[in-house]
């Protein structure tokens, strides 16, 4: 019962550890939005929103495992 | 300050309450769960933020094709430039006359980060001050150092009227 318990315990610890991750990629992909704005960079400028979207998306998918 | 529960008699919490219970005064009570929570809430708000970039960005050039009197042929002699806005007020932008006959325009922005080029006649090229960016007189394209983008072209041709006049900006070159 209690090596259930830390088996769960250390799940929930991974996928914080995974949307820690996934939150740090967003600030950086935030900088290169903001360079392909200044740089009028339109191909940039939606690949990094794609990715954004995408990064978020998963973040919120990885709720999902998160043990109480 | 509160820690997430209501008092009796008040009005009901609201929904957001229940799913994050959180007060200044509880956050020595915050959940991994809670904590993972907020950070997919800053994760979609950068989401958002970054679509909403990407769509101003592609907002910014719609007028793209606008037809604008610059200024009259004579008044810009060879070497020299003038500068104007296109295709909207809020956009630098810059001619030069290379001979007798032809000009060129770019965009003053340089495609690294932004700055505004001015052209260098003894250097013969146009010049980003801010982090040493070089591009081609003529073709806009990069000489050297960071960007890695040619300027952007505005097409102009001189019209009977004596007039240079803009006609169409090009992000890239064709």
């Amino acid at each position: 019962m209690s090596g259930r318990v830390t088996r769960r315990r250390r799940t929930s610890s991974a996928v914080l550890v995974y949307v820690i991750v996934l939150v740090s990629m967003q600030v950086f992909l935030i900088t290169v939005a903001a360079e392909a704005f200044l740089a009028d960079n339109e191909t940039l400028a939606w690949a990094t929103a794609a990715v954004s979207i995408a990064l978020a998306a998963a973040s919120a998918a990885f709720l999902r495992y998160f043990r109480p | 300050m509160s820690t997430g529960g209501s008092d009796a008699g008040t009005a009901p919490e609201p929904g957001w309450r229940r799913d994050f219970p959180i007060g200044a005064a509880g956050e020595e009570e915050v959940t991994r769960r809670d904590f993972a929570r907020f950070l997919v809430l800053g994760s979609g708000a950068m989401a958002v933020g970054n679509l909403g970039l990407a769509m101003w960005t592609q907002l910014r050039s719609i007028n793209s094709d606008r037809e604008t009197a610059i200024v009259a042929a004579d008044a810009v002699g060879v070497g020299e430039t003038h500068l104007f806005r296109y295709p909207t007020g809020s956009d630098p932008a810059v001619l030069l006359r290379v001979d007798e006959s032809d000009f060129v325009a770019f965009s003053q922005k340089c495609t690294h980060l932004g700055c505004v080029v001015y052209f260098q006649a003894e250097e013969d090229r146009w010049h980003c001050p801010c982090h040493e960016g070089n591009f081609e007189p003529v073709s806009g394209e990069v000489i050297s150092g960071p960007p890695t983008r040619p300027l952007g072209r505005i097409e102009v041709e001189v019209r009977d009227d004596g007039m240079v006049w803009a006609v169409a900006a090009h992000e890239e070159h064709p």
